[in-house]
């Protein structure tokens, strides 16, 4: 039994080494972001081997759903823009080729060298968070260190998702010739089955998460997926009216997390430590605002731009705020 | 709600960010007061620490290693008031130079990204925590970034996305060096790491945090992404930018190097050399530079290089005192720099263009950003009495004490170029033989003039308070081993 799992294990190293291989030496974009895409699978799939379904499904859901479509649709918009054939980038000479790969090849065989030697200290946070456990307000782990414990690093992390979505939404040159991607009309049709589908499937993620893997990060990257189809179906398109919403939506996680944070301090309480009897409900309301901001920035972020005025026919037949 | 300075700090401008994108039309307005707000409330951190020496908070009553606990010292708090300060003057700067409707869209972009600048900033110089320190210069790569390519020019865009690239490698070097460190000692807090055994293994992950960070704060060979990145932005961001945010990922050196020291004296030495590399080549393209902005982005260079052979000058014997003389100068270049770049800023408004051959050719003279970047000068290249000065003469100070004559002389020629090279730019200020039209004396003196002439003033002028300053900057032990 114990000897299967390691050979699965030995054959998902060496494809996922391989994948990586692959999809950063083929020439031809679309296949190098569809092996990426497979990368990332097969990464995920690592993760739960390692025993982080947390990370497993970050990684399924992030790393590899919402990246591999914000890469498919950068990949769109380049060739409608540069249609005129971009000049082929020269080669690189084979000498500097031999020359990197023999200081990068010195350099992680010098890492890991240094991983194998190193004093492993112990069980890390392990035994601190089991203590503190109950006094959480969540029954996982996971969920009780990004939440509670640690939340300042999350509250940051959501702040640096804010912060790539305003960068994005203030360049406005060279987009707004390219016209957005759209799916065909069989697609619309898969687009209405599917959706009800997503939007379960991401709210149990966010609700499961107080007691099992899941959570915003992961419950948000599922729901952005909603978006996505309703973009690309033409289901909903952005207008130019729609960016105070949107702009609301984008800041909501974020503010109610520090808000939460400032106004359960007094009477002796710190930042961030929520009353324990609140606890779960706090942690619970500040998750399921931040998956909200999560899956409306990662729809934005595919979407590319802010909204502007579209010249062609009226489309659209109003729909969420997600873009 | 209680609210204590440290958490203030640091969510002031979070929610002016967020008040600020939310609502376009009164950016302006609520950066303002954000500004105002954030400087009072450092102002409190500063009478807390003066009072108490350093002061800490623990975020959701846990303590580290479990929570993370935002503490402020002598150094943080010089930090925080130099962060504000510039910021404050720059953001009025801003205001004038964003005005009109042409206008609108850089005004209502600038606040929300500049905010939230600030909120990374300020949350690195109060936290205790090395993932946190992760975290918080993501925050500052995205909003710098931002601030990069906010002109919106094809040139701005290419230089911030070099810039991006070379920003999240060194993040992702930093964290891999995190995740190392967290493997061994299994914690992530300053105190973890004075705790932790010396080994290879810590070691390397030191080596990689220290090139991500290197990455970050441009220090020659891996400066390729900054001149062009800080001389395309528009002006109140290229003073942000080469004022202020290279100066986070120096300061997380600092820290890094006092909780876990370099192991051997070579490797103090080589970051030494590397400083010297990065003023004399850094001096040679700011002699070659053709355009001011790129004249002044490259003396940031120079300047950086000159901060990483202060931490050097001594040795390992010396580096105590050598981490005065290097925060010394950060804080001297941090003034002068962000004068500089918003009085070329000025300049290149008034005249309509920034190549330095030319400027003796235009009739129009903005004396007064002139003037300004005069004064800056002074204290980029070191005269007395200005707070460049005093960062100079310490540096000197303490490698003439250590033997060390190599780099005594390395900082002479640096500051002998320096000289060459903002003397082109005031000989074409002062000259008026190629002028064809009569001379439109002072031209356009605007409110955007005062900001600058008030940060040179200060770099000036810090250096007669130069003592007061030090003794501050000690408060709380800093570069002692009690965080």
């Amino acid at each position: 039994m114990i000897d299967t799992m390691v050979i699965f294990d030995l054959l998902l190293a060496v494809a996922v080494v391989a994948l990586a291989v692959a999809s950063m030496t083929t020439r031809d974009m679309f296949a190098a972001i569809v092996l990426f895409v497979v990368f990332g699978l097969l990464s995920a799939l690592a993760w739960v081997r390692l025993s982080a379904p947390d990370v497993a499904l970050a990684e399924a859901a992030i790393g590899t759903g919402v990246t591999g479509a914000l890469l498919l649709r950068t990949l769109h918009h380049v060739q409608t823009v540069e249609r005129k054939a971009a000049p082929e980038p020269l080669p690189v000479p084979m000498g500097v080729q031999i020359a990197n790969a023999a200081f990068c090849g010195l350099l992680t065989l010098g890492l890991a060298a240094a991983f194998a030697g190193a004093p492993r200290g112990g069980p890390g946070f392990d035994l601190l968070v089991a203590d503190a456990m109950s006094i959480s307000g969540v029954d996982h782990p996971v969920t009780a260190v990004l939440l509670n414990f640690r939340a300042y690093d999350t509250l940051m992390e959501v702040v640096v998702l804010l912060a790539a979505v305003i960068a994005v939404w203030q360049i406005e040159r060279g987009l707004s010739d390219a016209p957005a991607p759209a799916l065909g009309e069989v697609w619309q049709g898969f687009a209405r089955l599917t959706l009800p589908a997503i939007v379960v499937v991401g709210t149990y993620l966010l609700w499961v998460g107080s007691s099992a893997p899941g959570g915003a990060f992961q419950g948000g990257a599922v729901l952005a997926a909603v978006g996505l189809l309703l973009l690309l179906s033409r289901l909903y398109v952005p207008r130019p009216s729609h960016r105070g919403a949107a702009r609301v939506a984008f800041v909501l996680g974020t503010g109610a997390f520090a808000a939460v944070a400032l106004l359960v301090t007094g009477g002796g309480r710190m930042p961030f430590e929520y009353p324990l009897e609140h606890a779960k409900t706090l942690i619970l309301l500040i998750e399921g605002l931040v998956t909200i901001s999560i899956a409306v920035t990662l729809a934005a972020l595919f979407h590319g731009r802010e909204p502007v005025a579209l010249p062609e026919r009226a489309a659209g037949t109003g729909g969420r705020d997600d873009a | 709600m209680t609210l204590d300075p440290l958490t203030l700090v640091v969510f002031a401008p979070l929610f002016g960010a967020m008040a600020a994108f939310v609502a376009p039309r009164a950016a302006a307005a609520i950066g303002l007061a954000t500004m105002a707000l954030t400087g009072a409330a450092v102002a409190w951190l500063a009478t807390e620490v003066h009072a108490a020496g350093a002061v800490r908070t623990p975020l959701g009553g846990w303590e580290p290693p479990l929570g993370i606990a935002l503490r402020a010292d002598g150094l943080s708090v010089a930090m925080l008031v130099l962060t504000t300060g510039v910021g404050l003057l720059v953001s009025l700067g801003a205001l004038d130079s964003f005005k009109g409707t042409a206008n609108a869209r850089l005004q209502q972009y600038f606040w929300p990204l500049w905010l939230l600048l600030l909120t990374g900033m300020n949350g690195v110089y109060l936290s205790t925590d090395i993932f946190n320190l992760y975290v918080m210069i993501e925050v500052i790569a995205l909003a710098a970034v931002g601030l990069t390519v906010l002109s919106g020019t094809r040139a701005a865009l290419r230089a911030g996305l070099e810039y991006m690239y070379a920003s999240i490698l060194g993040a992702l070097l930093f964290l891999l060096g995190v995740g190392f460190v967290y493997l061994q000692i299994g914690q992530l807090d300053f105190a973890g790491l004075i705790g932790a055994e010396p080994s290879a293994a810590m070691s390397t992950a030191l080596a990689l945090m220290v090139v991500g960070l290197l990455l970050k704060t441009a220090l020659f060979p891996l400066h390729f992404w900054l001149p062009s990145a800080h001389a395309n932005a528009t002006a109140p961001a290229s003073a942000l930018l080469s004022g202020l945010v290279v100066k986070a990922a120096l300061y997380i050196f600092l820290r890094l190097t006092t909780y876990m020291p370099l192991p051997d004296e070579i490797l103090v030495a080589l970051i030494g050399a590397l400083g010297a590399g990065a003023v004399l080549w850094g001096g040679v393209q700011a002699l070659r530079a053709e355009r001011l902005k790129m004249l002044v982005a490259w003396s940031t260079v120079v300047q950086i290089g000159l901060i990483f052979i202060a931490f050097a000058r001594a040795g390992q014997v010396g580096l105590t005192e050598s981490w005065k003389a290097a925060a010394l100068l950060i804080l001297a270049h941090g003034a002068a720099k962000a004068a500089m770049f918003l009085s070329a800023g000025r300049i290149k408004d008034e005249i309509g263009h920034d190549i330095i051959r030319d400027l003796d050719r235009t009739p129009v003279r903005p004396t007064l950003a002139q003037f300004t970047f005069a004064l800056a000068a002074i204290s980029l290249i070191g005269l007395p009495p200005s707070l460049g000065f005093i960062g100079k003469w310490s540096l000197m100070e303490g490698a003439m004490a250590a033997g060390y004559w190599h780099w005594v002389a390395v900082t002479m020629v640096g500051t002998l170029m320096s000289v060459g090279y903002f003397s082109r730019v005031m000989a074409g200020f002062l000259r008026f033989d190629r002028v064809r039209a009569p001379v439109a004396e002072h031209q356009g003196w605007a409110l955007a003039d005062l900001p600058p002439l008030v940060l040179a003033l200060g770099a000036i002028g810090l250096g007669l308070a130069a003592a007061p300053i030090l003794s501050f900057i000690e408060l709380g032990y800093p570069f002692g081993m009690t965080p």
